[in-house]
């Protein structure tokens, strides 16, 4: 059985990695504390508070794990070594993530040594099901590779905006990928789940907003695939990217988890907004996240046909306004009892509909949504520069698109289902994260989102001159994602392996 | 000195695998053992000193004095120690203030009887963070070895060599485990099944660089200078012994090539007793794995820091039993070690002084050694808990 205290210090501790420093001596420890050893009493209450969570760390020494323990089993063989940062002066254990090490294969130690590492957040072992999920940072993946080490920069906001929008925002997918026909699907790690693409999303979004974490006041996390029934993924990602005023060990935001299937996190692109705009809210941004390791019944069980096209991601947006990047024009929201898909608790997987998940589901709500708000700002499909829907299959976006109007090219770039799979509640975020990494300045976007259950979000979006401004400070990009060179193909078994995680 | 402590009986029982058993068995078989040795009576016992590493864990007892006393239906003083040789430590203590004439020390653990979680349950002799980050038994082993061979920059021809040292600690180990009617294995191992196993494993250390899970007990006889010279003619004297403690966190260690503790254990066990490394001819180390054995030579002074594969290298080809360092012969883990002696930890440390006791008695049978003039005089053990966290040097002799 876990130990609920224990799992929140270790957790606390761990999966931010928080050490100290002497301010007498320099010394420096992991975890915190609060003196020196070398200076004793008199370095009481001299001890900084170091974060280890953006830095980069050096792999010092290594050696494979063939044999692990019995909560490591899933993870099969690892590297696992000793890890250092600032020079030497603190050294954690650690082991390598995104790495799959195949029976029989062979690590050559002394190429891995001496490489420079970024801590991930990732689970720490398996447990049982009705067990606290263990999280830590003590992974790590080497920088130079498939995530490269990016610093995290405040960055003091020049202009303020009329009207409340995109101020950052971010995609981030796993390393692994099944390649099946002309469709790549992303995949998670074995200790990859939504909770640490939430963490990872809100991480990338922090890092290209520039804005600081203590001035976010509200995170919401849209997920249809969180480990836990009760127990929000919203609070993890408030308390490891130390959203809000940090406080001792509490952070001063407000976190809430929403589901409605794929439009889970889109439906909070308003609220989020809205609240921002309101100045008595006293919330300078507001962050949407929206995460799933889309679940899916294996091929050849009831609801395996979803198995084709899920994929694996988190998309993070923070709305503000000042710098903001992308202004929100206008939205129209419809909603209608549809049960074309859905998961009853309890049960691992989702079930659908069928044929009825088309014309009565998707594409009845996407339309609606989609051609009200263009009456409703006189727009005609020409007057959009790029459109971006829901992508449950790569069939029905191009149909819904064709229908409405739009041109290929307006719609070709958001189409993401190819390269990541559908990513549920990250699905429409990471088409409309796709078309920001290209947007000129003063371009509309029209994205319409579906969840089903049903309904849809339509949303016109306005870029301002800092779309492009903001772009160098992203080097994860969804491009740079999907075209990564250290992008690793398994076959069907590992994706099953890795798609049920620890 | 007037409470000298001696050892004037040592018992054991065999290690390995005892499935039948439960762990009182064990210890009544390490005890009248013992007992029978110098006629002594369980009553005549004024305090215990018992160590076991797990048996809380693999045997759900909690409070294992109170299981003593009821096996032994005493009542005197008990303790409990994580080791044998902190045990004794202790013990030594007490005999030499006075407080007792006779005591019993005991070691006993029962790993097997928890063979699917054992590994795991070995972490808690590591800190937190290494098991949450992944970590296991042997990969400290195996990191210390890799920060040996770049701290000494030994490459090339010369790391082979190493290899082949190692190799050959094994081999030396199994083939002394031969002669031990009490060893966990008893049969011969080549250097190509050590090094096919490092192949399988796919690293530089392999299953038959490590020492096992193994049951057993292990019991001693403490009593004062005095009161041993009544009860044998050969009493062994522990001479010195000495700990030392460091930190949990093996990578947050200064040094990640060599044992500290071992290092200040030694040079102040060797600095009370007025004796040095060269004086000893029988020595145990705790080869937990063959890295172990090699740096621990060097951690107790036998050896230059960087040097021992050397000292094993040129020793062993020959199988004459014993290290040859600096013109000095030294015999290491002459009953098999913990590679194939077996490593119940809790009874380990009572076989090292076992051991040592039976060489310097000239009682060692097959594996006795010589030295011209009878058997060794001086010997020492080398015992730790966890991954070099404590460390407990004894020295004994016959005088």
């Amino acid at each position: 059985m876990s130990s609920e205290p224990i799992e929140r210090r270790v957790s606390y501790l761990g999966d931010r990695l928080k050490s100290s420093r002497c301010r007498i001596c320099g010394k420096e420890y992991f975890e915190v504390r609060d003196y020196c050893g070398n200076c004793g009493r008199k370095s009481y209450g001299k001890m900084d508070s170091v974060d280890l969570f953006y830095e980069k760390g050096k792999l010092e020494l290594c050696t494979l794990v063939t044999e692990p323990t019995n909560k490591f089993m899933k993870l099969e063989n690892y590297v696992y070594g000793i890890i250092s940062f600032h020079n030497g002066k603190i050294r954690v254990p650690g082991r390598l993530t995104d790495q799959i090490v195949k029976d029989g294969e062979t690590v050559d130690f002394s190429s891995l040594e001496g490489r420079e590492v970024v801590p991930r957040f990732r689970r720490r072992y398996s447990v049982g099901r009705s067990e606290v999920v263990p999280t830590i940072s003590l992974a790590f993946t080497l920088a130079d590779e498939y995530y490269p080490h990016q610093d995290y920069t405040v960055v003091k906001p020049s202009k303020e905006y009329d009207v409340p929008g995109i101020v950052g925002y971010s995609f981030y997918t796993s390393r692994f990928r099944i390649r099946e026909g002309r469709l790549e699907r992303s995949v998670p790690f074995v200790d990859e789940d939504s909770v640490t693409a939430a963490v990872e999303a809100g991480k990338l979004a922090l890092i290209h907003s520039g804005i600081d974490s203590a001035l976010v006041g509200k995170i919401y996390v849209g997920s249809e695939s969180n480990p836990y029934a009760v127990k929000p993924i919203a609070s993890k990602v408030a308390q490891v990217l130390k959203l809000g005023e940090e406080d001792g060990d509490i952070q001063g935001v407000d976190a809430v988890d929403t589901e409605f299937a794929c439009k889970a996190a889109s439906s909070m692109f308003k609220d989020a907004a809205s609240l921002v705009n309101y100045s008595k809210s006293g919330v300078k941004y507001a962050m949407v996240i929206g995460a799933d390791n889309s679940q899916a019944a294996p091929r050849g069980c009831p609801g395996g046909e979803l198995d084709t096209f899920v994929g694996y991601g988190g998309s993070a947006f923070i709305f503000g306004k000042q710098d903001v990047l992308a202004e929100i024009e206008g939205w129209y929201s419809c909603t209608s009892d549809t049960p074309d898909f859905w998961r009853r608790d309890g049960e691992p997987f989702p079930m659908h509909g069928g044929r009825f998940t088309g014309d009565p589901a998707y594409f009845k709500h996407v339309r609606k949504a989609a051609t009200k708000l263009m009456e409703r700002l006189n727009l005609q499909a020409c007057d959009v520069d790029y459109f971006v829907t829901h992508q449950p299959n790569p069939q029905f976006p191009v149909k819904i698109a064709s229908e409405l109007g739009f041109r290929e090219e307006q719609y070709a770039v958001s189409l993401q289902i190819n390269k990541f799979g559908n990513t549920y509640s990250g699905c429409s975020p990471v088409g409309l994260a796709s078309i920001l990494d290209i947007a000129k300045p003063e371009q509309r976007i029209l994205m319409v989102s579906y969840g089903s259950g049903a309904g849809s979000d339509a949303y016109l979006l306005r870029t301002t001159s800092q779309v492009a401004d903001k772009r160098q400070r992203q080097k994860i990009n969804v491009k740079y994602q999907a075209e990564n060179p250290f992008v690793e193909y398994v076959d069907y078994t590992t994706y099953r392996r890795l798609k049920l995680g620890m | 000195m007037q409470n000298r402590p001696a050892i004037v009986a040592v018992g054991r029982t065999k290690f390995g695998e005892h499935y039948g058993k439960e762990p009182e068995k064990l210890i009544e078989e390490a005890w009248l053992t013992a007992s029978r040795q110098c006629n002594l009576e369980r009553r005549d016992l004024e305090a215990c000193y018992i160590s076991d590493c797990f048996l809380p864990i693999t045997n759900k007892l909690g409070l294992e004095e109170g299981f003593l006393s009821e096996l032994t239906e005493l009542h005197v003083p008990m303790e409990t120690t994580r080791s044998v040789s902190a045990a004794l430590l202790t013990a030594c203590h007490a005999i030499e203030a006075g407080a007792y004439n006779t005591v019993l020390v005991g070691g006993i653990e029962k790993m097997t009887d928890r063979w699917d979680k054992i590994r795991d349950d070995l972490m808690l002799l590591e800190d937190p963070w290494s098991y949450y980050a992944g970590g296991t038994p042997e990969a400290n082993h195996e990191l210390m070895l890799r920060a040996y061979t770049n701290k000494y920059g030994i490459t090339g021809e010369n790391l082979d060599k190493l290899n082949v040292a190692l190799a050959q600690v094994s081999v030396k180990n199994h083939a002394n485990a031969t002669k031990n009617e009490h060893a966990h294995f008893q049969r011969k191992i080549t250097i190509d099944q050590v090094l096919n196993a490092r192949k399988a494993a796919r690293k530089q250390l392999g299953l038959y660089d490590f020492a096992p899970i193994s049951d057993g007990a292990s019991a001693l006889i403490l009593t004062n200078e005095a009161i041993a010279k009544k009860m044998t003619d050969k009493p062994v004297y522990i001479l010195g012994c000495s700990s030392a403690t460091d930190y949990l966190n093996f990578t947050a260690r200064d040094d990640l090539t060599h044992f500290t503790a071992t290092k200040i254990a030694a040079k102040n066990a060797f600095q009370a007793t007025l004796k040095a490394p060269v004086d000893m001819q029988v020595v145990e180390v705790y080869d937990q794995s063959t890295v172990m054995e090699m740096v621990s030579l060097e951690d107790l002074g036998f050896c230059e820091p960087g040097t021992a594969w050397k000292n094993i290298n040129e020793s062993c080809p020959e199988e004459k039993g014993y290290y040859e360092i600096n013109g000095n012969r030294v015999f290491v883990n002459t009953n098999g070690g913990l590679k194939a002696d077996g490593n119940p930890l809790g009874a380990t440390g009572g076989a090292e002084i076992f051991e040592i006791f039976k060489q310097l008695r000239g009682e060692a049978g097959e594996r006795q050694t010589n030295f011209g003039q009878g058997s060794p005089r001086h010997g020492c053990a080398l015992e730790l808990e966890g991954f070099g966290t404590k460390a407990y040097v004894t020295i004994l002799g016959r005088e």
